[in-house]
């Protein structure tokens, strides 16, 4: 096993060497204030036997889990997703991945909806001809925590007596996201869980003992420095392998990077619903200010490169709720919402089914935002500046199942933290339900001059299902999300569902209904009937006479 | 001169009336299209960019059924290729805003001829269709169901004018189409099993032999009839199958008979559909499955055999009437359907004659379904869950309005003597 455990200090003038002492086989770190990257290397033979004989059955599998909790971005950790557990995966040219959903289940929730990557997961579309690193298939779930992971590593993969372990383990709980990586070349799993800082709010105390010698690990102490060239970013601070070094060594690099925050920008958007959101919500993107394509990092004052940029939105709509792509297609109706185009739509896209007829998990949307910059109301643009700037997008929700919401017990949900306490249920008792809806990420793409450096950054991250919809070279500039709701990047949506209680006065009452109207219309056919026959029977009789 | 005077010279004059009823139409179409390229909410009906999109596929040789929700007759999607010419997308609303037009032609030469209306009185009944506002509306907005205005009252002037050829070739079209004009089979075999289209004075009828009373019953135009009808719905059909293949059989016939039709609409059925349909039915047994015995019964066999011989066009408004009020699905295009038969009914109707009586019924109709409209307001903008009791309860209000209605109408056609053998009754 290789760990690669990388402190990125928030403030690099508290720092003070001493901090770090390094040990001949142990290292130890005191009150580093910091965020915390911790990245597990596991060959084959280190997996336990149900773990590898599901990955046997993958070509590629990518595990990204996101907190609800919107990740303050550092450094070269900025890249976003919506929170919650995607799973990106492509099969093996032949046989069938069986073993993969119940892994997911057992691993990360029982809860969950996954039956076989046939019927569970969506295809996203390959939209770059040139390349696509992306998975071909992609599955999806609001899992809230990873309590069930952590549970699941304490009892199955943690030995009885191996309290640090059992104290790693714990500490996912509080992680920002967690990535695991497999696939068929390299033959081995790789899983990164990061912390944007130390909680609860007290800096990292830690020691990193390296137990057997085949076991190598890495500990850096870094601090963002400023990149001399665009796209570049630069860490400087200190390196240590356990084992190898007697103390923390220097260092100064940089290196090409896919991802980067705004750069001297302060601008914010927020997501939100308009109210009440019915059985059509639109979604709000609402920018503090007006959103301006990235300057280059070096020089602020160059030109905006709009030119190559292009804000973007990357939704991960659960089935409930959908997008009509014929919507979305009028430019008047685009325009009037500060939208450009629908870029991509793939999975249960279907106008007319309702929830109880879909099999996968819902489906996933990149849109193309419109900023002011692409107004042709230059003039205004100064005006902008001050102002909010709203993309709003209209979305749609299918019809639930009917089921026994009276029997619910607890109100509206109004926050997160209410829904958390209660979703297993689910149900309200106005006869609604309230489904989670995750906030997208937005953010800039960029047209980069080369692609293929991306991959030399160690901390580099693909597979985001955003990052695959467009060309290897190209540049993401990550606007960050105001946090809302209890500190949640998670939005709610109730759906009105009917009420199974009324299920037998609905179908005694209709077929009552049906029949009486057929009875009375029949009543009345009759009579006519009569009448006429008798009508002409006086005729008749008084001709005969 | 007076107002009435004024309306009165409207209507002496066919050139007013068409004039009025071309002006309206083409006023809505430049309304239409300027909303639509000035204001995010289109004027153009959502199913008109169906079907256009459907003709676009047709027009580059390929299947209109790639289009998501296109469950029509591909003939629709060729009729409309000229849409996906550029510059003429407008083509279809134009062509279903003349088909409106050609109905209503077709409604003042039948009120003239079979009914023997005066002009102006002809003209002043054809204006429920030609000069509806609804009616216009959903023409211009690019409904088809225009189109099936004018192909049903074509039929309606074919078999009165005993074209009993064309006749056939229009009902098996229709079917092909839009499937519920079958229920207009009946009738018509009904209707010319005598050469003048009254049932035969049956001296002794009832004493015939069973076989006498087949063969009288299978005359030569009832052979006819469906021998043209049966080869051109089958020929459509045919053709169809051969050069879109299942696609086509799906999305035109089989989509019907599988359809969950769950989103709420006006149908008595749908509270019950929508429960069934679910994993929460409670039962296994599928009474909604029965939904079409009472339907096809009342509309297709009972309303035919009893009103037939009194009048054609009104027996059909009753059947249609009857075949809309019982269906599994209902929504307010469902409504123009039998619009066009409304000038042949209302003429000699107790809603007219009873001027308290058409105003109540008119009321309810449109207040039955402001109730609905309010119910499915609160669930598709509020958010309010009124599936029970409240849109149920308004469906079942608005079906028993509908019954009311049509009990109203069979007593009235039941009750009037033969159109067709006897007009100076009805005329003044």
């Amino acid at each position: 096993m290789r760990s690669r455990i990388t402190y990125l200090q928030h403030d690099v003038s508290q720092f003070n060497p001493s901090q770090i002492r390094v040990r001949k086989d142990s290292i130890e770190l005191s009150k580093l204030d910091a965020a915390k990257e911790h990245r597990m290397t596991f060959a084959f033979s280190e997996l336990p036997r149900e773990l590898w004989l599901a990955l046997k059955q993958c070509h590629e599998l990518h595990v990204r889990w996101v907190s609800m909790t919107p990740v303050q971005g550092v450094g070269p950790y900025v890249s976003r997703m919506s929170p919650g557990l995607h799973v990106f995966f492509s099969p093996l040219s032949e046989g069938t991945a069986d073993r993969l959903c119940p892994l997911i289940k057992k691993v990360f929730g029982d809860g969950m909806d996954c039956v076989s990557p046939q019927e569970s997961f969506i295809s996203p579309p390959i939209l770059s001809e040139r390349f696509s690193a992306s998975s071909s298939l992609q599955y999806y779930h609001v899992t809230p925590s990873l309590k069930d992971l952590v549970a699941y590593l304490k009892e199955k993969i943690c030995p009885r007596s191996d309290e640090k372990c059992i104290r790693d383990a714990a500490s996912l709980l509080d992680a920002k996201y967690l990535d695991m990586d497999y696939d068929a070349i390299s033959h081995s799993l790789t899983v990164t869980a990061f912390w944007d800082r130390a909680c609860p709010n007290s800096p990292w105390t830690e020691t990193h003992l390296r137990r057997e010698s085949s076991e190598t690990i890495e500990i850096g102490v870094l601090n963002a420095e400023k990149a001399s060239e665009p796209e570049e970013q630069s860490l400087g601070g200190f390196l240590a392998v356990l084992g190898q070094d007697d103390e923390p060594k220097p260092t100064l690099f940089s290196f090409p990077s896919r991802h980067h925050a705004l750069p001297s920008s302060p601008i914010k958007y927020r997501a939100h619903f308009s109210q009440p959101t019915g059985l059509h919500p639109t979604l709000h993107l609402t920018f503090s200010s007006p959103p301006v394509p990235p300057s280059p990092i070096t020089s602020p004052d160059a030109e905006p490169m709009s030119h190559s940029c292009a804000l973007h939105a990357y939704l991960t709509l659960p089935s409930q709720i959908f997008l009509d792509r014929y919507q979305l297609s009028d430019p008047l109706f685009l325009s009037s919402r500060n939208l450009r185009s629908l870029r991509s739509l793939s999975g249960e896209t279907d106008l007319e089914a309702p929830d109880w007829v879909v099999s996968r998990w819902g489906s996933a949307a990149l849109i193309e935002l419109a900023s002011p910059a692409d107004s042709r109301l230059d003039h205004g643009e100064n005006k902008h500046r001050q102002n909010e700037w709203t993309a709003s997008i209209p979305l749609h929700l299918r019809y639930l199942s009917p089921r026994n919401v009276s029997a619910a017990s607890n109100g509206g949900r109004g926050s997160v933290g209410e829904w958390l306490a209660g979703w297993k249920n689910g149900a309200n008792a106005n006869n609604t339900v309230t489904t989670p809806f995750p906030w997208p990420p937005v953010f800039w793409a960029c047209a980069a001059d080369s692609g293929d450096k991306f991959a030399v950054n160690p901390f580099d991250r693909t597979n985001l299902g955003y990052d695959g919809l467009f060309g290897r070279q190209t540049v993401f500039y990550h606007i960050e999300p105001e946090a809302l709701d209890g500190g949640s990047f998670m939005g709610l949506v109730n759906i009105p569902v009917m009420d199974t209680e009324w299920a037998r006065w609905v179908e005694l009452g209709t077929v009552w209904a049906i029949a009486l109207g057929t009875v009375w219309v029949c009543w009345v056919i009759g009579k006519v009937v009569f009448q006429n026959r008798n009508r002409k029977q006086m005729k008749g009789d008084k001709k005969h006479r | 001169m007076s107002f009435t005077t004024i309306i009165d010279a409207i209507f002496a004059s066919p050139k007013a009336v068409f004039g009025s009823a071309i002006a309206l139409r083409a006023v809505l179409l430049v309304y239409g299209l300027l909303q639509d390229a000035y204001s995010p909410v289109k004027y153009t009906d959502i199913d008109y960019f169906v079907f256009t999109d459907a003709a676009r596929f047709v027009y580059q040789g390929r299947s209109p059924y790639l289009r998501d929700t296109y469950r029509y007759t591909p003939l629709l999607a060729w009729i409309l290729i000229p849409t996906a010419w550029d510059g003429w997308f407008s083509f279809g609303k134009v062509l279903f805003a003349l088909a409106d037009l050609l109905a209503g032609y077709l409604m003042v030469v039948i009120l003239s001829t079979t009914y023997r209306m005066p002009q102006a009185r002809a003209l002043k009944f054809a204006s429920i269709w030609l000069l509806n506002p609804m009616v216009a509306t959903i023409s211009t907005r690019g409904s088809s169901e225009g189109l099936l205005g004018v192909v049903v009252t074509a039929l309606l002037y074919a078999i009165l004018q005993r074209n009993v050829v064309l006749a056939g070739l229009l009902l098996g079209f229709g079917v092909h189409f839009k499937i519920y004009p079958f229920i207009y089979t009946l009738p018509f075999l009904l209707w010319l099993r005598s050469p003048d289209g009254t049932r035969r004075k049956a001296k002794g009828g009832s004493k015939a032999s069973l076989k006498d009373q087949l063969l009288r019953f299978l005359n030569r135009d009832c052979t006819t009839l469906a021998i043209f009808s049966f080869v051109s719905f089958m020929s459509c059909n045919v053709l169809m199958f051969y050069i879109y293949g299942f696609p086509f059989l799906k999305h035109s016939f089989l989509h019907h008979l599988t359809r969950i039709d769950h989103r709420h609409n006006f149908s008595p059925y749908n509270t019950l559909l929508h429960l069934n349909a679910s994993p929460a039915k409670s039962t296994s047994f599928h009474l909604e499955s029965l939904a079409f015995v009472p339907q096809i019964l009342l509309s297709a066999v009972a309303i035919p055999f009893a009103l037939t011989a009194n009048d054609l066009a009104s027996t059909m408004l009753a059947q249609t009437f009857a075949f809309v009020t019982f269906n599994k699905v209902c929504t307010s295009q469902y409504f123009l359907w039998y619009i066009n038969f409304l000038p042949f009914y209302l003429p000699s109707s107790s809603l007219l004659k009873q001027t308290r009586l058409g105003v109540v019924a008119g009321i309810l109709w449109i207040l039955g379904q402001a109730i609905w409209l309010q119910q499915g307001f609160q669930l598709e903008f509020m958010g309010q869950s009124t599936f029970v009791p409240g849109l149920w309860m308004a469906t079942l209000v608005f079906f028993f309005i509908n019954i009311w209605i049509l009990g109203i109408m069979i007593r009235d056609i039941g009750t009037q003597s033969n159109a067709q053998s006897s007009p100076d009754k009805k005329e003044r």
